[in-house]
């Protein structure tokens, strides 16, 4: 059965297993994700979600199990390699060129779709790449902020500009890390909005704290707890699961 | 950069090439030789301090030990000029590719580390070379090699004579001026925003599909040519070299001469090195302790002006644009 989804299935993650010092991360945790739409993980501190998100997307080994994007097993490469593969993640702590303006942020991260012999030209020649910053600047609004530096735009902004590096290699797979965080009720908002469009010409795999934000975005959602998976479905099975309940709201409930 | 960086760039630029002309027009009507020679040497020392400034202030690696690849470049060119053949581009084509060579083998052992490692393992590669040349009699041990004959220097306009100080000036700034726009270069390409990529945020380049070891070699290999080639037009000038090119001393002056500079200005180091030369010469005039004073001179241009002398620049000539603006 599984044989029969697999050209549905965009990543595949197969029993990720990772353990820090005597502490096991994940275990055994198996997942995929359809393409299209935003799929989610939950869970409370410390379930492993970021560790499983770093398995995915390379800037962690895993120990054992194996994982597999767009058909090909990806388990060894690096983040680098992934992205050229058409994954690419955004960080939960902002994570920018914050002494560069934000105009040679979005460069930078289109650079890599450029040949490698326009390396040692004047960057006007890396057309492609100057032609998708600015394709990036507009469409994510930030053609006043051009030559402001990185460092210093507002925090709102900030999360806008990281999506947008994020999303220079136009990615089949887009890993976001705790896109709302820290952020106010207004922009919380926009970020969702956001998140929405650019879901409908790419999958997304979202981390989120807040669960209400994503039980309204997502058509699937895996909830992690002490390192394994607790329970998988969709937003409303999620609700009815007596497991996860237990989990996120105590005994009592 | 912002458009007062350029700005102060373009001053200092200009204020050099200037400076430059002058000493050469006054230098060679009054018969002068001391002034030209010491604006030779500064101009030497700031194609070390070029090497250094793009390894720290374009890639952010702090290199202490710089003198490696100057060293390397003087003795190498010094014995081609004594042993092989005494011609200046032979000597300059070789050292380019020898410098280039020794970087290319020595970022493998350099770039494994980052940050105070990457500092302390280039303090300590050239340290090692030092204390073997300073105790390999075949080149002269402790007293260097001497005798380096001064040489003809072939051009299509006919032979110069480097033993004219304003012909050996008028040489040297060019030269100087030739690395500082090959490095200045590559900034204007996809290459030099990696570099800066690196310096800003290494980890996340990886994220964005870009490797940062190939860059940050590239980066290595050009800073060992820079500095190769200056230490190159050394024994030119003075006719010897000694082990003490290869010290600390050395790595660390041009470490100093880039944050007095600017760093990450380029014209910085430069800049850099002819005020510290020029300072050197005349508190050595008044005491013998001059380094003390240099030392304080440091600390206040590091604490009243953390941008060094361009990055001061730029500061003045953006309140200076700031105001036209209102």
């Amino acid at each position: 059965m599984i044989e029969e989804n697999h050209h549905q299935k965009i990543l595949i993650a197969e029993e990720l297993l990772k353990s820090f010092g005597g502490l096991k991360a994940v275990e055994h945790v198996s997942f995929s994700i359809e393409r299209y739409g935003v799929t989610s993980i939950i869970g409370p501190n410390g379930a492993g979600k970021s560790t499983f998100f770093n398995l995915v997307n390379g800037a962690l080994r895993v120990d054992s199990g194996r994982v597999v994007f767009k058909d090909e097993e990806i388990t060894a490469l690096t983040p680098s390699d992934r992205l050229r593969r058409g994954m690419a993640r955004s960080f939960q702590i902002t994570n920018l060129f914050f002494d560069l303006t934000v105009l040679s942020n979005l460069q930078l991260a289109c650079q890599f779709i450029e040949d490698r012999k326009r390396l040692f030209q004047h960057i006007s020649n890396s057309q492609r790449a100057h032609a998708r910053a600015y394709e990036l600047l507009e469409s994510f609004g930030l053609q006043e902020k051009r030559d402001t530096l990185a460092g210093e735009l507002s925090h709102g902004e900030q999360r806008r500009l990281e999506i947008a590096v994020t999303m220079a290699s136009k990615p089949d797979l887009l890993l976001l890390d705790e896109p709302t965080q820290g952020m106010s009720h207004g922009d919380t908002n926009d970020t969702s909005e956001l998140i929405m469009s650019l879901s409908k010409e790419t999958t997304v795999l979202l981390i989120e704290h807040d669960v209400e934000l994503v039980m309204g975005l997502s058509k699937h959602v895996m909830v992690m707890s002490q390192g394994m998976k607790l329970a998988e479905g969709t937003p409303s099975e999620i609700r009815g699961n007596h497991d996860v309940q237990v989990a996120y709201f105590g005994e009592s409930q | 950069m912002d458009k007062a960086g350029k700005l102060a760039i373009r001053a200092v630029e200009v204020t050099l090439f200037g400076s430059a002309l002058i000493l050469v027009v006054v230098g060679s009507l009054t018969g002068d030789s001391f002034y030209l020679r010491l604006a030779t040497e500064a101009l030497i020392f700031g194609g070390l301090a070029l090497s250094v400034d793009l390894l720290l202030g374009i890639v952010g690696l702090l290199s202490l030990g710089q003198a490696l690849y100057f060293g390397f470049g003087a003795y190498l060119s010094a014995l081609i000029l004594k042993e092989v053949y005494p011609s200046f581009w032979l000597a300059m084509c070789l050292v380019g590719i020898c410098s280039a060579a020794l970087g290319y083998a020595a970022s493998f052992i350099a770039l494994r580390s980052k940050g105070v490692y990457f500092a302390l393992i280039t303090f300590g590669l050239a340290q090692v070379v030092a204390k073997g040349v300073y105790n390999t009699r075949a080149l002269g041990a402790s007293d260097g090699l001497i005798g380096v004959p001064v040489i003809k220097l072939w051009t299509p306009i006919g032979n110069l004579d480097t033993a004219n100080p304003a012909v050996l000036f008028t040489v040297v700034f060019l030269v100087i001026s030739c690395l500082y726009y090959f490095v200045k270069y590559f900034l204007t390409t996809p290459m030099g925003s990696i570099w800066q990529g690196i310096r800003s945020n290494e980890h996340r380049l990886s994220f964005i599909g870009i490797e940062s070891t190939g860059p940050k070699r590239f980066a290595f290999v050009i800073a060992a040519i820079v500095a190769g080639l200056s230490g190159a037009l050394y024994p030119v000038l003075r006719g010897f070299v000694s082990p003490e090119l290869l010290y600390f001393a050395v790595s660390g002056n041009a470490v100093i001469t880039v944050v007095l500079g600017g760093v990450g200005t380029l014209v910085g180091a430069l800049f850099g090195s002819v005020l510290l030369t020029i300072l050197k010469s005349v508190i050595g005039t008044i005491t013998a302790h001059h380094h003390i004073v240099i030392g304080l001179i440091f600390v206040f241009v590091v604490i009243a002006a953390p941008g060094g002398l361009v990055g001061w620049l730029r500061k003045k000539l953006n309140e200076r644009l700031e105001m036209n603006r209102d």
